[in-house]
């Protein structure tokens, strides 16, 4: 029924294979004239979810042009699945971008767009109709396809966009801030959408300023910083890696004091803070610790040998955010 | 030691009265406006002929001053109705030239990003938005034509005494409506292009070709025609009609019209001249509404 | 607390189509949050109550004043930050706030002054100076925020505030946001589909779906309300933690990758789960009680039939 590219059949379902061509960039810069895209980039992008983020102006959409394709580096050398840009025929239908900016063709409707793009592939048009209609109910927008593309609303040419992307079925789907414009409900349908696509082994690349939401689906995270990578991997692994910061953990309970005087006990505790309360929550103490590990398995014994009851206990910056405050800081990546 | 922390504070000071506020964009568009060394050095220029025709009514008074010029007092320009209505017709060129310039920067710098929202969210109706940006171009318009007009009027009336001035004071009242019914055409006119045309340099050129088409446009119906209506369609003609009707005088060609031979002429009865005027400024004012919306509804 | 925003069977039609369908309620939080769908008429609402469009029937009361008389009274109250871009290319920000302030209603030195004020408060350091034209995306926020408050409004409305900003500039927007709400005698509507940043900012929620109103709930009592509902998350051997928790006999899902959500039935405490941890070397990395949290409220307003437009 479509056409599937090698590489596409080489993904084993589900599982990443190793040793699998990932997603390549070798020692690429781009600049644009004097100004700077991105210097001397070196990633390997396994399968599976990846977000790349970092502040406006950082390189993030010269990355993504990259990997699509768009541009060509300064110098460097890309490779997606082992293909790069030089073998146009696959390497585009093996790769899909959903960007951030449209311009449509003026009074053309949503149908018409996603066919327009899977006959650029190659599809024959019945293929593309039943293509295009597949990718349309994927993302919700069969009741508005026949309407004018330039009438929708910013919520449906997101989606008509991501929809233009995922027809061809590509193997490296590459989104940039896929979930602008979406209601709460949409965005939930599309992250569901993407952990699919992640889970049956395409390589998924979301760049987003929303870091809770891609930190809940991502495996792995690349920050980008004025043009440089300054962190990538396993997000939790990435959180270890900074080690000029220990941990924080807030734990709210019902005698601070206590805990306090059994932390500093323990010698992995650096720092404990009594924090107020605040709200409906009540007192607590923020701890920062060189060893979270040991930390929460020496908690366990705490909380049964005092009896404190614990209201909540949460890493206060075990997360992409506190990852992004720590390397980029808030002055910015770019501007 | 004290240290002081700044925090947002509501306004609790005075306000301004209400009907100053559509005064506000006036103010920072002519602030604007003049900054520009070339407009300021336009409207200097544009003293020029009041200067001059001034002159005129001065040597006509002032016999010492001619025997020394030297000019025979049957040379000089006599004051009559002529007279004024040269001063207008040149005025009001400069003043077209003065609108094409200053006119399509007025209101499209608020449409192009959106800004029109943020106006209108404030106690400022669409009418108040309108007669300010008017009132932008009705200024120095003024202080081109009618103003300067009424100035030499009285001059003349003064120095002639013996009632000159109440036997000819239509001739005051055609320099005052007929600047008038220049201004408000075309200061509507150029505000509707900037509304409607987002690249100031096509709005100015639109400007002209207003004027520039409708005279080729009566020319064409002319000789189709061959007929001497046509000309209702030339605006220079129109206006040229209805300004030497104020002055009691046989038409003059105005703006373009010499270009295509649209002359003197009674063939146009004055109504229908009033007629074409009424729908271009009701034209005009439609096309301001339909687009200055605060937002726009997509059905 | 005095009504801020009272609704009295506003029905709005644009075009053929009826919009708003008699919206009726009282608002009076400090911070209320305006969700809903697309399509569901958040922004016409908006649009409405800042005056651009006019009911078809019915009205609305901010600060006991109805907008369909006292509009320009109301317009000096408001302030307003759009979600697209808004903003005069060629004018300095300066200039442009300023003009704004003038607008509504300040004489002009105070008006500078405001100006200068809201641009500290937002953080516009020397690029205030320059042309708005030349701004970036971040920057265009913060200036279209200090234009909102530059002249002291009584009510702010906040229209996807932090749209398009990035990680850094988020949390200042948010910070910012919850700075003024603190302030006395301002209140503030702020729509969002973000609903993390309403939950950090709004007390109150106000959700719409398809013209009427589908859910008006206090955030505050809801976050009071005692659920034994309890959410982790832990690391070490995954099924032996599992194991031990249906032992306890408590209702529970096993999200993956340690996470568990489950309730606490009578007789349960948290102890016990650490005693379990403890024997079976789990750590407990993440515990907190789960009250019914903004998406909860939302995806049940979404599935429930709307109530015909009441509060």
């Amino acid at each position: 029924m479509t056409i599937e590219t090698e590489s596409r059949q080489e993904i084993a379902k589900g599982q990443p294979v190793a040793g699998m061509p990932a997603v390549e960039f070798r020692n690429v810069s781009k600049f644009y004239g004097d100004v700077l895209g991105v210097n001397r980039v070196n990633l390997s992008i396994p399968p599976g979810i990846t977000s790349l983020v970092g502040p406006n102006g950082s390189g993030k959409t010269t990355l993504m042009n990259l990997m699509t394709g768009l541009i060509r580096p300064t110098c460097g050398d890309i490779r997606v699945l082992g293909l790069s840009s030089e073998d146009p025929e696959r390497f585009f239908r093996a790769v899909g971008y959903c960007t951030q900016f449209d311009s449509f063709e003026k009074g053309i409707t949503g149908r018409r767009f996603v066919e327009y793009s899977l006959k650029l592939h190659g599809y024959s048009s019945e293929e593309a109709r039943q293509g295009a209609h597949d990718a349309l109910a994927r993302v919700n927008l069969l009741d508005a396809a026949d309407r004018k593309a330039a009438g929708y609303s910013k919520g449906m040419r997101q989606r008509l966009r991501l929809a233009q992307s995922i027809a061809h079925r590509p193997s490296v789907l590459v989104l940039d801030e896929p979930l602008n414009g979406l209601d709460p409900m949409a965005r939930a349908e599309t992250l569901a959408l993407f952990e699919q696509f992640g889970a049956e082994g395409s390589h998924v690349i979301i760049s987003s300023h929303i870091l809770h939401e891609v930190d809940q689906i991502s495996d792995q995270v690349i920050l980008l910083s004025y043009g440089y990578v300054v962190a990538e991997g396993k997000i939790k692994g990435v959180r270890d890696e900074v080690k000029e910061h220990p941990m924080q953990i807030l734990i709210r309970c019902d005698r601070p004091a206590v805990l306090a005087a059994r932390a500093f006990d323990l010698e992995m505790v650096v720092e404990a803070k009594v924090v107020p309360a605040e709200g409906h929550h009540g007192p607590g103490l923020l701890i920062r610790t060189r060893d979270a590990d040991e930390f929460y398995l020496a908690l366990n014994r705490i909380v049964l040998e005092t009896g404190l009851r614990l209201e909540s206990v949460a890493p206060a910056d075990d997360d992409v955010l506190a990852v992004y405050q720590y390397l980029i800081g808030s002055e910015g990546g770019g501007e | 030691m004290a240290v002081y922390k700044r925090n947002y504070k509501p306004y609790e000071g005075i306000l301004t009265p209400n009907w100053s506020r559509f005064l506000v964009p006036a103010r920072y568009a002519l602030e604007t406006l003049f900054q520009s060394r070339l407009l300021i050095a336009f409207l200097v220029g544009s003293c020029m002929m009041p200067i001059f025709a001034g002159a005129v009514i001065y040597l006509h008074h002032n016999l010492s001053a001619l025997t020394m010029l030297q000019i025979r007092p049957e040379h000089l320009l006599p004051i009559d109705g002529d007279f004024f209505a040269a001063y207008l017709s040149f005025q009001g060129a400069l003043a077209f030239l003065f609108t094409a310039y200053a006119g399509p920067g007025l209101i499209s710098p608020d449409l192009s990003n959106s800004a029109l929202p943020l106006y209108l969210c404030r106690p400022i109706s669409r009418t108040e938005y309108v007669l300010s940006k008017m009132a932008v171009l009705c200024i120095p318009l003024s202080c081109i034509t009618w103003i300067p007009g009424l100035f030499l009027f009285s001059m003349q009336a003064g120095l002639q005494g013996q009632g000159w001035g109440w036997d000819h004071i239509h001739w005051a009242w055609a320099l005052f409506a007929g600047s008038w019914l220049w201004i408000g055409m075309l200061s509507l006119l150029a505000m509707s292009l900037s509304a409607w045309v987002r690249w100031k340099l096509a709005a100015s050129a639109l400007l002209f070709g207003v004027f520039f088409i409708s005279s080729a446009l009566g020319a064409m119906v002319n000789e189709a025609l061959d007929t001497r209506a046509g000309n209702i369609l030339s605006l220079g003609y129109v206006i040229g009609m209805i300004w030497a009707k104020m002055f009691q005088l046989p038409p003059r060609s105005t703006l373009f019209g010499d270009m295509f031979n649209i002359r003197r002429g009674d063939e146009v009865p004055e109504y229908m001249a009033w007629l074409v005027v009424a729908m271009l400024c009701g034209a005009c004012i439609l096309l301001l509404n339909r687009r200055l919306r605060a937002r726009e509804v997509v059905s | 607390m005095p009504p801020v925003i009272e609704l009295d069977n506003l029905e709005v039609r644009l075009g053929a189509r009826t919009i708003l369908k008699k919206l009726n309620g009282s608002l009076s939080g400090r911070a209320i949050g305006l969700l809903g769908p697309n399509g569901a008429g958040k922004s016409t609402l908006i649009n409405t109550l800042l005056g651009f469009f006019a009911p078809l029937s019915g009205t609305a009361r901010i600060f006991g004043k109805d907008i369909r008389t006292d509009a320009r009274a109301l317009r000096r109250l408001i302030g307003y930050m759009p979600e697209n871009d808004s903003f005069i290319a060629d004018m300095t920000a300066v200039r442009f706030v300023r003009m704004m302030a003038e607008l509504s209603g300040l004489p002009p030195d105070e008006a500078l002054e405001r100006t200068h004020e809201a641009f500290y408060y937002v953080g516009l350091g020397e690029a205030r100076y320059r042309n708005l034209g030349t701004y970036s995306l971040g920057m265009k926020q913060m200036a279209k925020l200090a234009q909102a408050i530059a002249h002291g409004p009584k009510l702010l409305f906040l229209d996807e505030p932090t749209n398009g900003l990035d990680p850094a500039a988020r949390v200042r927007m948010i910070k910012l946001i919850r700075e003024i709400r603190e302030t006395r005698d301002i209140h503030l509507m702020i729509s969002s589909h973000l609903l993390r940043d309403v939950e950090e900012c709004c007390e109150e929620v106000l959700i719409l779906k398809d013209g009427q109103i589908a859910a008006y709930c206090d955030l505050e009592k809801e976050r009071r309300s005692n659920l034994n509902f309890i959410e982790l998350e832990t690391m070490g051997i995954e099924s032996v933690f599992a194991n031990a928790i249906e032992r306890l006999g408590c209702d529970f899902a096993d999200l993956g990758q340690g996470r568990f959500k489950m309730v606490l039935t009578d007789g349960v405490t948290v102890s016990d789960l650490y005693r379990l941890a403890a024997e079976k070397d789990v750590q407990i990395r993440r515990l907190n009680h789960r009250h019914d949290s903004l998406e909860h409220i939302f995806l049940k307003a979404m599935e429930a039939p709307a109530n015909h437009g009441s509060v």
